[in-house]
């Protein structure tokens, strides 16, 4: 198990090696990062321009540039007038040794920046993902046992439905409904933004009624693709010759059910979770930009304004990490579910 | 692995009466093509006949509105008519500039249709071609394919896409075809939504050729000495067809939303080019304002088109698949 788990680590350190390299590559070509210096008083003339470059690394090939992110430049001499004498020592340590750089819109290191949007992506995204599993096992499973029914008719309707619906169409919806109408009709509206009241206290009373709709909209879009997932693989489960068997001794319908059936489901339901963890992390883009939530997503669409590279490649490395981790994590829980498989 | 599978047998009743029986037996006998095969079952299949007819009619909107309404009414502005509800003279209100949405959604919903089947046409070029040299040659080519698209696939891609659209937004000039003006970020969108969703596809041809590669009739093409090439494309390429055409069908829904979001987060087709997400993009600035008409219209065809394509999607797959023959 051990030398397992040994394994598969060893070999996805390549892949993440190739994912930052490509990512890196692509950071390069997204525009200028000294636009930010556009907005400022001073701006820097050509000169001072090449200055910061070469001060920032931006002037060297990429693989050179590559190289100091990962390892830092503090043992290479920079050329900062770029008159061939070498002029001082690199500051940069290097992902690597954890120096995940400095914002270049803020002057913050990039972690920081993160570590201030990552507990709000995840206020929103944890309860949405987990109402969104245990609705999504309760109606797939209720559905799967009651095929052609009339409630499995309607849960299979519905769910190619939302599952076609793009996400701010149901947003713009609720935030009419909830938010605009509901003021006309003399109803206390919903907040169609932002995560707090402004000017008030930041607690739990006040967060919730901001989480309301951006909670519903993500699971109500999630929903679709969960419940079609667990009605099928229950509905192969149900099909088998073993749970025929469980029923013909006697066993309780429910017991069948539950017992049977829904633990071999369950078991192509953990790879989608699996799969599906790490990029929580990333939050809902869309999401977050309707409801104007401070998190992941927000900040990345901000950072590729900014042309941020420092604060992107974390973001993306952030995630990268996670899905390799969850993978594993997947891989391991698998063979506890299933003792049919083992580690050879 | 997240492709959600529908049960097999869903799509078809059982031959109920002796005289079907023997007229399916007697089809199979005769030995019908796999092609003329599936699309019988395909007819059967009710939603998917239904998201045939609703793709039929939306591209009849589009392509009749046309016709009817002219290209520089879509951009006929007039100020004194500002965001107007829906009447017997705009039937979908007018927006910010006072255009006209009906006229906006047919010319918008062309442009939105035309990027997600070119961008599925990018898609294919690259994700059959990454496919089929992956799983024929194996080997350092396999590899450096797989591992490649596996790095694609750890970043959501929304986050591909935007990074990409910021790489080539530069790189294009607008441009003029038949006397309308279109944005660069056109082809730019064709292009980003193309390359950062041919993975899983590559991964589905890849196994397929995997699967083929060691038949004896491939040993006999090589033994010949015909080319890889031809050996692709004439022999290999034709048994991926049937996970081609599934996988493409249900890649023009996923082009439209994605298309959508990037232009609903104002990074897609900027004007004077329209589509159904840049609609929907300028009307949320309006929201608290309340005039439903300017999303809710653009919003719907997007809906029903998605949905007719995921129908007919689901028909195809049930009808390719050999699991559902019994």
């Amino acid at each position: 198990m051990i030398k397992y788990i040994t394994r598969r680590i060893l070999q996805s350190i390549p892949l993440l090696f190739l994912i930052t390299f490509v990512l890196f590559a692509l950071m390069n070509g997204i525009g200028d990062p000294l636009a930010v210096y556009g907005e400022a008083r001073n701006k820097p003339n050509p000169q001072q321009r090449m200055e910061i470059m070469r001060r920032l690394g931006l002037d060297q090939p990429i693989y050179v540039q590559y190289v100091y992110w990962l390892i830092g430049n503090d043992w290479a001499q920079v050329d900062v007038r770029g008159d061939g004498t070498l002029m001082e020592l690199g500051r940069r340590k290097g992902v690597l040794r954890g120096d995940f750089g400095m914002s270049f819109r803020t002057r913050q290191p990039a972690t920081q920046r993160i570590s201030e949007r990552l507990p709000n992506t995840l206020i929103l995204m944890i309860p949405s993902y987990v109402l969104t599993v245990l609705l999504a096992l309760a109606i797939g499973v209720y559905s799967a046992v009651r095929q052609y029914s009339f409630f499995d008719n309607l849960v299979s309707g519905m769910s190619f439905f939302f599952y076609s619906m793009p996400i701010f169409f149901i947003a713009l919806m609720c935030i009419y409904i909830f938010g605009v109408q509901f003021q006309r009709w003399g109803l206390q509206p919903l907040p169609i933004g932002g995560m707090y009241d402004p000017g008030k206290t930041r607690n739990f009373a006040n967060l919730l009624p901001h989480l309301v709709m951006p909670v519903f909209c993500l699971v109500a879009i999630q929903l679709a693709g969960y419940v079609r997932f667990i009605r099928s693989s229950m509905l192969e489960v149900l099909g088998q010759d073993y749970i025929r068997t469980a029923r013909s001794k006697g066993m309780r319908e429910q017991r069948v059910v539950r017992r049977h059936a829904l633990k071999n489901a369950a078991l192509p339901l953990i790879t989608l979770i699996g799969l599906d963890i790490p990029f929580l992390l990333a939050g809902a883009v869309v999401t977050e930009q309707i409801f104007s939530w401070p998190g992941m997503g927000a900040l990345f669409i901000e950072s590729l304004t900014y042309s941020d590279f420092p604060v992107l490649m974390v973001i993306l490395l952030l995630l990268s990490i996670a899905v390799v981790f969850f993978q594993l994590l997947t891989d391991i829980v698998y063979t506890w579910f299933d003792p049919r498989i083992r580690f050879n | 692995m997240t492709t959600i599978t529908r049960p097999e047998g869903d799509a078809q009743p059982p031959a109920t009466s002796v005289k079907a029986l023997d007229r399916q037996m007697e089809r199979s006998v005769i030995g019908e093509s796999n092609l003329k095969r599936s699309l019988r079952r395909l007819r059967k299949h009710r939603m998917a006949v239904v998201g045939a007819v609703i793709l039929v009619l939306i591209i009849l909107y589009v392509l009749i509105g046309s016709l009817i309404f002219p290209e520089s009414s879509s951009n006929f502005l007039d100020t004194s008519k500002r965001l107007m509800a829906p009447d017997a003279a705009h039937p979908f209100g007018t927006d910010q500039v006072g255009r006209d949405i009906f006229i906006r959604t047919i010319y918008g919903g062309q442009i939105s249709l035309f990027i997600a089947v070119t961008a599925v046409a990018v898609q294919l070029a690259i994700g059959v071609t990454a496919g089929l040299l992956a799983g024929y040659f194996g080997g350092l080519v396999d590899t450096i394919i797989m591992r490649f698209a596996e790095a694609m696939l750890s970043i959501p891609q929304i986050f591909l896409a935007l990074i990409a659209v910021r790489i080539f937004a530069n790189a294009i000039p607008d441009f003029k075809i038949g006397g309308r003006e279109f944005s660069n970020t056109l082809v730019v969108m064709i292009i980003v939504l193309g390359a950062t969703s041919w993975m899983r596809l590559s991964r589905i041809v890849r196994s397929v050729v995997l699967s083929v590669k060691e038949q004896e009739y491939i040993t006999a093409a090589r033994s010949l000495g015909l080319p890889p090439r031809r050996i692709l494309l004439r022999h290999v390429l034709p048994n991926c067809v049937a996970p081609i055409i599934v996988s493409a069908t249900l890649g023009v829904a996923s082009a439209i939303l994605l298309e959508a979001y990037l232009s609903f987060l104002g990074l897609g087709v900027r004007p004077p080019t329209a589509t159904w997400g840049s609609i929907i993009s300028e009307a949320k600035e309006f929201l608290a304002q309340g005039n439903w008409w300017y999303w809710f219209f653009p919003a719907v065809f997007i809906v029903l088109t998605v949905l007719g394509i995921n129908f007919l999607g689901d028909g195809l797959r049930d009808a390719f698949d050999p699991k559902s023959l019994k």
